[in-house]
Parts: structure tokens; C-alpha cells; sequence
């Protein structure tokens, strides 16, 4: 009798079948973001401490680049290197993400072509492993920077986490859109090299905004990405983690940017099956 | 539960040709407009079908007649550009070699990933693995990199995957094929007990035989449209009968618009009593129709031949002055009986031949498969009549 009912139970279970998808969505998600990390360091002897020696060569190349040969000047407080490390590192999250995730379908042609599941999937997890490795360095140079006698305030971490979330979302649209582009245009991801580049350099990260030409000023202000920077380093050099309305622009931004690339996605994804 | 399985209506599925360099660029602006392709090609077209449950299917159709491209319509993993797929319980798909498993992954690392994507809930996968992976039965090489395992052993993997979740569909793709003599009866028994607790079962294959054994219901593609969909024995006599066709048409100087107009001889509902298999010493009566399109009597030529195609016996009308009987003016009936068959057990082949009046041109060929069944030690593949003599015929004489 009871293994009657207990057949009977799944066959009845149309109604929860909304939420089988969203269970079976986090679970293929959960084991998309391990697949993401492991592979990404699989084969290296000391697997994940990579992750973390990576900052922080990185900022000693840069210590030694600004720091010792170029000699620079401080700014209030913080030394060169903390002004540019606060800026530098969400930056070279959003790059890894894009260029990570931009080629990140192909990697999975196996299982598109045999089986379904949503393909963004793949473009979240790849973000998410890019953003999360690089956050974990981003606090870890913080803290040896503070250790260093750095004036860092971690209270702005209070603001810096939500910029993190937003950029994030951000970053997920734009990849969204560049993954679904390169599956069929194998450009895209050649492209997107200089392009990141140039905008590296138009950016106010390796200096200050107040050092551009007045003229210029507004253009390059105008970058969304010069913004975050300048708020990452009111939240955490001058310890200010306070709200202004020019985030909940970026909010909406970010969330126009995540929406667009979406819609993308879902249009051109269908056809993945015949390209990847 | 009234509501198919599986419904089918009307399902197309184009593919985009790209013809030049800028051609992506094209393509994915029309994409993105919501628009289809603007040149592509058909894989498939109005198919329409309907499966209940218990009711199995195989799918034939020769190479690029759009056989895995409607399986995977139906697993969900593309969406067709025609027509709707009605899809009523869990589907289990076992698509091609190594169905979604990860080269740099153990076996093991694997069956998770499987279970993630079939949507097993951890708990749940800790119980199926075991079962899993005694009916793989890789042994030790479960912990290996799939890349490291021979094609057979990825399809024991992913046939161990896809059936352990119980699914109310199983779809397998030509999979059969690969796995050794002693996994295919494996799979080909558990398909029997699936088959017998009510599982259904979409089936694609090249071999006739495991769709007869499998499949109550066949459908056969040609090139993306529905050819022919009903039982299982007479879609799968006729896809035979077509490729006889198509090979003779090859053999024939016979031109194939030639062949295909009603202006030849051409055998008709060609039929075999008992059907497809018999017990040897039976009476094999062999029957249909043949067509004339000048309304002159043809000559009918029937024969035997083994399945390797050597010839072990033909008879023709004219050899033994028969008249036809004549049921309609263009066409005229035949039958002939075969008394207790002396064909040994094996495979063997039965065809008929349509002849012009005078017995010279051979004109139409239709073959349909034949199974001696039986138990004897004798060799060849014809008993002959026989009679030893000088001795007892029970033992060897005993040495002295």
C-alpha cells in the first residue's frame, strides 16, 4: 500500500515542477561555479592558493613599479599604491569576468548539444567564480596594506560590498551579451582586448580625476566604471560609506545593463546547439 | 491519465546556412530581431506524432533524415522553429557518445554532474550512485578521467546515468551500437523490464532488429518528413523494401524517375505468411500483387537468399507456365506456398521480382527479411534429402 502512494507521489507532481526548475537550476549552478573554480586552477600543484598569490605578486610588482621607481607623491594620507590597489583590483575582476565569461560557452559545447538546461548558466557561473576569486584578493591586498600602516578604513567595505554586487550585475549583462555575440562571431573576444585596454586607460585608476584637463573632465567623468572607482575610494580611503543618489542610478543601471544583456542572450541561445 | 506522453504537432526545425563571411554577422542581426534565418536549411518538417504511455518507438531513416535532430526536440535541448512538443513526465536522454560528461572529470565527478543536471537533489544522488555505477560496472576506472575510457565505457556510464532516474521517456540514440556483446544484452534486457513496468521508450536505430524487439511503433524519416509511422514490422519492412529499391535503381541502368512513375512492372503489398520468422519445416506462403501498366501479364520470379545474399533458390512464373490471376485491369495477383521449409536456422531473405511478359527485363525488386528458427547441428543452409546406408545408423561400429 505504501509503495503504491509513494509511486503515485511524483507522478502527481506537475504542480511543483516551477520549483524542481529552480532547485535543479541552483544545483547545476553550484556544480557549474566548483566546475568553474577547479578547472581554472585543476593541474596546478597548489591549486587554489594560486587565487591568492596572484594579488599579491601583483601588488608587489606595483609596490616596486610606483612605490620605488617612480617615486610617487602621496594623496592625503594614502600612498600612490593604496589609491591605485582600491581601484585596480574591481577593475581587473570586471576585465577577467568579460573575457573569462565572453568565451565561456564553447567550454560547455558538449552539454549543449545533448542536453537542456539554460545556458546562462554558464555565462553566471563564470562571472561569479572570476568575481569571487578576485574579491578574495581585493580584501586580502587591503589587509596587507593595512598592515603595512595603509590608512585603509574597512568600514567602507559597509559600501564597498553593495558597488562589488552592483558591478557585478553589470558585468553579468555585458558578458551575457559578449558570450551570446562570440558563439557566433569568433571576434568578439579579440576585440574585446584592446577595447578593455583603452578603457583601462580612460578610466581614472591609475590617476586622479582632479589631474585631467578641466575640458576633459566631463568625459571622462561620464564613465560608469571612472564612478565606481571614485566610490570605492570615498568608502575606503576616505572612510565616507555613505549613500548618494548617484547610486541608485547605478543601481538602475546596472540592472538596464543585466536586463539588455538577457534579452540577448535568451534571443540567440536557442541557436547555440548548431554553433558551439 | 488521459493526456499523451508525448504529443508532437506539426515540429520543423531549421538550421542556418551560413554562406559567407559576413553571413554571422546577418544571421545574428535577423536573430536578434526576432526574425528566423534568412537561408536555411530543413532538418525537419511537419512531423507530427502522438506516444501514450507503454507505447514504444523507434525512429528509422537513413543518415541526415533528421532522426537526432527530432530525439533532441524532444529531450528539450533544441526548440523546434515549427510546430509544438507536448511533454507530459521526466524525460531521461542518452544523446550520442558520452552525453554531457566532462573529459577532465572522473566517472565519478561525472554521475554528480549528470544528477545536477537530470535535477536529483544531492541527498538523493548519494543513493543512486551506487546503483549507478554497479550498472556501469567500470570497476576501479570509475575514479579515471572520462577522457581516459574507451567509447564503450562512456556509453555504460551514460546508459547507467540515464536510467537511473526512473524516466517515463528514455530516449537513446544509436547507442547500442557501441557497448560490447555482454552490455548490449545487458541494456537490451533492461529495456525488456523497462518496457514491461510500463516505461516507454523513443528509440533510434539503424538496427531492425532491435526496433522490432523494442518497439511496438516505427517512424521513419526521410529527409526531415514523416515517410512512414505505424506498427513496428510494416514501417520497418517498408524502410527495407526502399533501400532494396534504392540499391537496385543503383544496380539497373533503369532511370529513378523511371522507377518511381507507374509505368513499370512493380511488385505490390508483397507478403510473407507466417511473417518475418518462422520454425523450420513450416509452410512459408509468399503473396502480393504485381502491377501493369500495359495491362500484359508479367512475370513474378521469387527467391530465396541467405543474409549475406547467396542465392540458394529462385523459381519464376514462365519456368513453370502459371498464369496470373488478373484481380484489376493493371494489375494481377500471385501467390505461391513453400511446403515444409528445408531451410536450416538463420537469417535469410525473401524476394520477389517483377518481370516484363516476355521474362527478360527485370523491372521491380522487393525483399522482405526472413528468420528460420530452430534447433539442429546440420550445416549449410538446406536440409537435403537423405539416407545413409551400409551400417546402423545409431552409433559408430565399436572397435574390435
Amino acid at each position: 500500500m505504501t509503495e503504491t502512494l509513494e509511486r503515485a507521489a511524483p507522478a502527481a507532481a506537475p504542480a511543483a515542477l516551477a520549483s524542481d526548475a529552480a532547485r535543479r537550476h541552483r544545483a547545476l549552478f553550484a556544480n557549474f561555479f566548483r566546475r568553474e573554480l577547479t578547472t581554472r586552477y585543476l593541474g596546478s600543484i597548489s591549486g587554489l592558493a594560486w587565487a591568492l598569490l596572484h594579488p599579491l605578486a601583483l601588488l608587489g610588482v606595483y609596490h616596486f613599479v610606483f612605490t620605488t621607481v617612480f617615486r610617487t607623491g602621496r594623496f592625503g594620507d594614502a600612498s600612490f599604491l593604496l589609491f591605485v590597489a582600491v581601484a585596480l583590483w574591481p577593475w581587473l575582476a570586471a576585465q577577467e569576468a568579460l573575457q573569462r565569461a565572453t568565451v565561456s560557452i564553447p567550454g560547455y559545447g558538449g552539454l549543449i548539444r545533448k542536453v537542456a538546461f539554460p545556458h546562462e548558466l554558464v555565462v553566471y557561473a563564470s562571472v561569479a567564480a572570476s568575481l569571487v576569486l578576485q574579491f578574495a584578493g581585493y580584501v586580502l591586498v587591503l589587509i596587507v596594506l593595512a598592515v603595512a600602516g595603509e590608512p585603509v578604513h574597512f568600514v567602507g567595505l559597509l559600501l564597498a560590498v553593495p558597488l562589488w554586487l552592483v558591478m557585478a550585475v553589470a558585468v553579468t549583462g555585458i558578458a551575457l551579451l559578449l558570450a551570446a555575440l562570440q558563439v557566433f562571431i569568433r571576434d568578439v573576444e579579440h576585440i574585446l582586448m584592446p577595447v578593455l585596454m583603452i578603457l583601462m586607460y580612460v578610466t581614472p585608476i591609475l590617476y586622479p580625476l582632479t589631474l585631467v584637463p578641466a575640458g576633459m573632465r566631463p568625459w571622462v567623468a561620464a564613465n560608469p566604471f571612472g564612478w565606481l572607482v571614485e566610490r570605492m575610494r570615498d568608502a575606503l580611503i576616505a572612510g565616507r560609506p555613505a549613500l548618494e543618489w548617484g547610486d541608485a542610478v547605478a543601481v538602475l543601471v546596472a540592472a538596464a545593463l543585466f536586463a539588455a544583456g538577457l534579452a540577448v542572450f535568451r534571443r540567440l541561445s536557442p541557436h547555440f546547439e548548431d554553433f558551439v | 491519465m488521459n493526456a499523451p506522453l508525448l504529443g508532437l504537432a506539426g515540429v520543423g526545425k531549421d538550421y542556418a546556412k551560413i554562406e559567407s563571411r559576413g553571413g554571422r554577422l546577418r544571421l545574428v542581426w535577423d536573430l536578434l530581431r526576432g526574425r528566423g534565418a534568412a537561408s536555411v536549411f530543413r532538418a525537419l518538417d511537419g512531423v507530427s506524432f502522438e506516444l501514450r504511455r507503454g507505447q514504444s518507438l523507434g525512429v528509422i531513416g537513413e543518415n541526415g533524415a533528421g532522426k537526432s535532430t527530432l530525439l533532441k526536440i524532444i529531450a528539450g535541448v533544441i526548440q523546434p522553429t515549427r510546430g509544438t512538443v507536448e511533454v507530459n513526465g521526466r524525460v531521461g536522454a542518452l544523446l550520442e557518445l558520452g552525453s554531457g560528461f566532462h573529459p577532465e572529470y572522473t566517472g565519478l565527478a561525472n554521475i554528480d554532474l549528470a544528477a545536477a543536471l537530470l535535477g536529483i537533489a544531492p541527498a538523493e544522488i548519494a543513493s543512486r550512485r551506487d546503483e549507478i555505477i554497479a550498472f556501469a560496472d567500470l570497476g576501479e576506472h570509475i575514479h579515471d578521467p572520462i577522457k581516459t575510457y574507451s567509447s564503450g565505457m562512456v556509453v555504460r556510464l551514460g546508459f547507467a546515468v540515464a536510467t537511473a532516474l526512473d524516466p517515463e521517456i528514455l530516449i537513446t540514440d544509436e547507442v547500442l551500437a557501441v557497448g560490447d556483446e555482454s552490455f548490449q544484452k545487458k541494456c537490451v534486457a533492461w529495456m525488456e523490464r523497462y518496457l514491461e513496468g510500463g516505461g516507454t521508450l523513443l528509440l533510434c536505430s539503424h538496427s531492425m532488429y532491435h526496433v522490432q524487439k523494442l518497439c511496438a511503433h516505427a517512424l521513419w524519416l526521410k529527409d526531415g518528413k514523416v515517410a512512414g509511422y505505424g506498427q513496428a514490422a510494416p514501417v520497418t519492412q517498408e524502410y527495407l523494401a526502399y533501400h532494396e529499391e534504392k540499391t537496385a535503381a543503383r544496380r539497373e541502368p533503369l532511370p529513378k524517375a523511371e522507377l518511381m512513375s507507374a509505368r513499370i512492372y512493380a511488385i505490390e503489398h508483397f507478403t510473407l505468411s507466417p511473417e518475418a520468422t518462422m520454425d523450420m519445416g513450416g509452410d512459408l506462403v509468399l503473396s502480393g500483387e504485381v502491377h501493369s501498366p500495359d495491362g500484359r501479364m508479367p512475370v513474378v520470379l521469387v527467391g530465396v537468399v541467405r543474409a549475406d545474399g547467396t542465392p540458394v533458390y529462385g523459381v519464376a512464373t514462365d519456368m513453370d507456365g502459371i498464369s496470373l490471376a488478373r484481380v484489376a485491369e493493371d494489375r494481377y495477383a500471385f501467390e505461391i506456398v513453400l511446403p515444409s521449409i528445408p531451410l536450416l536456422p538463420g537469417k535469410y531473405e525473401i524476394r520477389a521480382h517483377a518481370l516484363d511478359p516476355e521474362g527478360v527485363r527485370l523491372f521491380h525488386t522487393v525483399a522482405r527479411p526472413l528468420v528460420v528458427t530452430g534447433v539442429t547441428r546440420e550445416m549449410g543452409f538446406v536440409r537435403l534429402p537423405h539416407r545413409w546406408g551400409g551400417g546402423r545408423s545409431d552409433r559408430l561400429p565399436e572397435p574390435r
